[in-house]
């Protein structure tokens, strides 16, 4: 520091920047004088009369949420306009007479709108809710009256729509406002209070997508409440619109062709996953939550027995029955327990130990190879093959096919199902027994699928051994139709089975239509290739008869040399999967390549001639 | 304590006086705006400022009985400590109201990246003084530039859009007062603003928006613009004279969002009017003047950039702090020295007003 004193004029340079920087300082601080002085002295009044009454209110404006479309652009959830009965108490000179008026045209006592209207002059002229949802005639009435309903109005609230009612509903979902629950939720606490939010399905899944930004604005009211000028506003931004994969007129024919049964159809492209329909019988209606809905309402659905809100093909856990067969067929091929010219022979009964097991078909089949075990699903050739086998590669199997592990759409909770892995064998109650193996084998026991899993499964033998993660939503795009995110296929894994011994699956599978338990999906000039399936069902407490039922399934795809679609059905206590799932399954094959394609979607071309039948 | 006679007859009463006099200020205004319609939690938010003032006071004598040499030694050592703690931030840190700035040690919760300001100035008063001879050089700015910018990333990603800013304007001014050419910053500005529209066109519509609101929260009224509308009132209807203390109706009523914190000069303002805006403001360019004398008389690099640095990260926040309140800023979340509610925002400021009252003591001992 001794150079310092040497050279005394070392810091000029320095001394000059700080006095460059004292003086922006000082200008900054006068500048904020400035703006105190223009806040507090001449807006100051103006300031102190709001402040006074804290005049200034703020009045959210909610955003339209965006559109769902279907591959081809078909609308399946909209937005309609919602009216909002509003009263401001303070603002009726006879609350008497206009409840009675009111009362009239809502359909309520007129003593109960004297009260609520009552109340709600205990607090600052505010708009009180009356009623939410109210339909075309109230609003009608209302607007003819308008003359003696005074302090009475009617507030537009853009709503959710869903033209088609309960089709595909649960796995469109629905919109509500965020609950009390919720919003004292940590991943809610952006929300406020009415919000409104999609709480299943798509609409919850892609909600950040869907709900666009809401609008606000800000008012200046004056001391009875009421808006005396709009201060700003900033409009609402709408949703972004989503495209999905589904094919709406293929969804409906499905719905339909499900009748009143109870269950789950799922249809996929085996080729990229792509879903194109699913249903879930029962549904529900979305729309009723776009309207009014008592809380009694809310608890009848929450609570029905029968789970409208289930999406059966993601959640349902059923035993796959006979569809496991074709696990069994590749993992004895897989393990050369069994080549597809291995006979075994079938008189309608099998021991072993000292327990008899059964075939479904009394007398038996006579003496099958695996191409007619699989066609006519015989429970004593897979009695044989699962015993060969050994419940380690069946289980390996089970798992390389994507049994026991959730599908990964990413929508709500998925369930996994259950295989009998080493884990599960082990902590099973008294172990692991061949009787057990058996039973595995032909898909009853401890062995669970969803139908979508089941699906992935076939698509995946259908394919050559892919498995694509399924997904339902192709694009999203803002309203100007710019793009946003786009969705593709996804593999998950290819799995670790001989191409050859899926196709020799796939050929019994062929079988199973053109002459085994499957006719009943027989199209002409398709070769379709099936496998039915009938679950017995077992329950210790059935609240219902009909509840003991067998579930049928029946899953397919076709053509079965170039698979475009893969479906399955599952139908609860209907019975046999040959007789009643197999025609279900039929009908939305027929209709898939009836259906005129889009020239960008389209990939069906003319199905070739069906072989061997 | 090991001060010297002619060292304690240096200490500047006055400059330590008006820190004080600010932090009572701070209990006043939120004892008085925090008032009877709050929570327990927030009625008693004004004994722990109390106690933090009074901790920061302690803090600031305490860093008077050091010799600056002894913090210029350390200085990076410091530095490395709290950037340490800034990244332990980010891997475990306490979050709060959406940004994970807190690091817990028993019942308290820190804020590293207050005390990073603070640490970065002195880190860069040692750099330079020990590289006095190289200023004209301009590799000599690479390295100051870079430990800038490491804890900035730091607190960016907390996210703490706030106190980056004020870390990166300090810096910024006190490498210009080195000498670093602000056509470089232009060279910069226009570098960046070629390349911005480019990166702008690959972010999404709603990124967009998201950023824009960042900077215009008036394009999101029911948010930050609802907030600052709310506290131009408050600011405003204290008029000539202000409502008088504890008549602070548009600061008690919970209309003003964050009243202690970052909007606490909003309800200063309004019980106190222009002539208490006026009173503290001045007080600011007091301790801002005083600073930069300091700066101005200095004999040697470390202490001329040490004092620079703390004027100019007062005076930052103040005016930023100000005028984001009075809305002629973005709400971008900078605390009010000394006034703000928080622990270690006012410890920070204490120990940074310590460091002026520490180099002024010793001005004359070599």
């Amino acid at each position: 520091m001794n150079a310092d004193r040497e050279v005394p004029n070392l810091f000029a340079p320095f001394q000059k920047r700080i006095k460059v920087a004292a003086f922006l300082i000082s200008g900054a601080i006068l500048i904020l004088l400035l703006r105190l002085w223009g806040l507090q002295i001449l807006e100051g009044e103006r300031l102190l009369l709001l402040s006074i009454n804290n005049r200034l209110r703020i009045r959210p404006v909610e955003a339209p949420r965006g559109l769902i479309l279907d591959r081809n652009g078909k609308l399946m959830v909209e937005n309609r306009a919602s009216f909002d009965l509003y009263a401001t108490p303070e603002d009726i000179p006879d609350i008497k007479e206009t409840a009675r008026r009111l009362a009239e045209i809502l359909k309520v006592s007129p003593e109960e709108l004297t009260q609520r209207l009552s109340q709600g002059q205990a607090l600052p002229a505010q708009p009180a809710l009356l009623r939410k949802g109210i339909d075309e005639q109230t609003v009608m009435a209302i607007e003819e009256q308008k003359i003696d309903l005074p302090g009475v109005g009617l507030r537009v609230r853009p709503v959710r729509a869903y033209p088609t009612g309960g089709a595909a509903a649960t796995l469109l979902g629905y919109v509500t406002e965020v609950s009390h629950a919720q919003l004292e939720s940590r991943e809610f606490r952006d929300f406020r209070p009415g919000e409104t939010m999609g709480q299943a399905g798509i609409e919850r899944r892609y909600d950040a997508f869907i709900r666009g930004i809401d609008g606000g604005e800000q008012i200046e009211v004056d001391a009875r409440g009421k808006v005396i000028r709009l201060v700003q506003r900033v409009e609402p931004r709408s949703g972004f619109n989503l495209y999905l994969t589904l094919d709406s007129r293929l969804q409906r024919i499905a719905e339909e062709s499900f009748r009143s049964r109870s269950g789950a159809l799922v249809a996929i492209n085996p080729s990229s996953g792509e879903i194109l329909a699913m249903v879930s019988k029962p549904s529900y209606d979305p729309n009723q939550f776009s309207q009014r809905m008592t809380p009694e309402q809310w608890r009848m659905l929450a609570s029905d027995p029968k789970h409208p809100m289930q999406n059966r093909g993601l959640q349902g856990q059923y035993a796959p029955g006979s569809i496991f067969k074709l696990v069994t067929a590749l993992a004895a091929l897989e393990k050369g327990a069994i080549g597809p010219d291995t006979k075994f022979s079938c008189n309608g009964s099998f021991s072993l130990g000292s327990h008899l097991f059964h075939d479904w078909k009394k007398g038996g089949h006579g003496t099958l190879n695996l191409r007619q075990g699989i066609a006519n699903s015989c429970n004593i050739y897979f009695y044989n093959t699962a015993l060969k086998t050994g419940i380690e590669e069946i289980a390996r199997v089970a798992g390389e096919l994507g049994l026991g592990a959730p599908p990964g759409i990413g929508l709500g909770d998925e369930a996994k199902g259950v295989i009998p892995s080493a884990e599960a064998r082990t902590r099973g109650p008294g172990g692991w027994y061949p009787g057990n193996t058996v039973m595995a084998g032909i898909g009853q026991g401890m062995i669970t699928a969803t139908p979508m899993q089941v699906l992935m499964m076939v698509s995946a033998i259908a394919n050559g051994g892919t498995i694509y993660r399924p997904w339902v939503v192709r694009r999203v795009e803002t309203l100007d139709r710019e793009l946003i995110e786009e969705y593709g296929p996804e593999i998950v894994r290819k799995v670790n089975i001989d191409p050859d011994n899926l196709a020799i699956v796939r050929e019994g599978m062929q079988a199973v239509v053109s002459e085994g338990t499957g006719g009943r999906a027989r199209i002409p000039g398709l070769a379709v290739a099936g496998k039915s399936g009938t679950a017995q069902v077992v329950r210790n407490s059935g609240p219902l008869r009909g509840d003991h039922r067998d579930h049928a399934w029946f899953v397919a795809f076709a053509p079965a040399d170039d698979p475009q679609i893969a479906v399955v059905v599952l139908a609860e206590h209907a019975g046999f999967g040959g007789s009643v799932a197999a025609p279900i399954a039929k009908s939305v094959l027929e209709a898939w390549f009836k259906l005129p394609k889009e020239p960008r979607t389209a990939q069906a071309v003319e199905p070739e001639p069906a072989e061997g039948d | 304590m090991l001060i010297d006679r002619r060292v304690l007859s240096a200490f500047s009463w006055r400059l330590a006086a008006s820190a004080a006099l600010l932090a009572s200020l701070s209990a006043v205004v939120i004892y008085s705006t925090t008032g009877q319609y709050s929570s327990l939690l927030r009625r008693s938010l004004y004994f722990k400022q109390t106690m933090w003032g009074l901790i920061g006071v302690g803090a600031m004598i305490l860093l008077c009985s050091l010799h600056y040499r002894t913090i210029a030694r350390l200085a990076y050592q410091l530095y490395a400590a709290i950037l340490a703690c800034l990244l332990l931030v980010a891997l475990i840190g306490r979050s709060g109201f959406g940004a994970q700035r807190w690091l817990s040690i028993g019942p308290f919760a820190f804020q590293p990246s207050e005390f990073m300001k603070l640490a970065l100035i002195i880190l860069l008063a040692r750099y330079f003084e020990d590289h006095k001879e190289d200023l004209e050089a301009p590799w000599i700015f690479v390295l100051p530039i870079i430990l800038t910018l490491l804890p900035v990333a730091l607190v960016l990603r907390q996210p703490d859009l706030g106190t980056a800013i004020v870390l990166l304007a300090t810096s910024i001014s006190i490498l210009v007062l080195m000498g670093l050419k602000i056509r470089y910053f232009i060279y910069l500005a226009v570098a960046a603003s070629a390349v911005a529209p480019v990166l702008w066109s690959f972010l999404r519509d709603y990124q967009k928006n998201r950023f824009l609101v960042f900077f215009d929260p008036s394009l999101d009224p029911m948010g930050a613009g609802y907030h600052v509308a709310q506290s131009k009132i408050a600011v405003g209807s204290g008029g000539l004279v202000g409502k008088g203390w504890m008549a602070a109706s548009q600061s008690q009523l919970n209309f003003l969002p964050a009243s202690h914190t970052d909007f606490v000069f909003a309800g200063f303002a309004e019980q106190w009017g222009f002539i208490g805006s006026l009173a503290l403001l001045l007080l600011y360019a007091y301790l801002i003047s005083k600073g930069l004398r300091l700066a101005r008389d200095a004999r040697d690099m470390f202490t001329m950039v040490t004092s620079f640095g703390v004027v100019s990260m007062m005076a930052l926040q103040v005016v930023i702090n100000i005028g984001m309140v009075t809305g002629i800023m973005p709400v971008v979340g900078i605390p009010l020295p000394l006034l703000s509610y928080g622990g270690s925002s006012m410890v920070m400021n204490m120990l940074a007003v310590g460091l002026l009252l520490n180099i002024q003591m010793h001005r004359y001992m070599y």
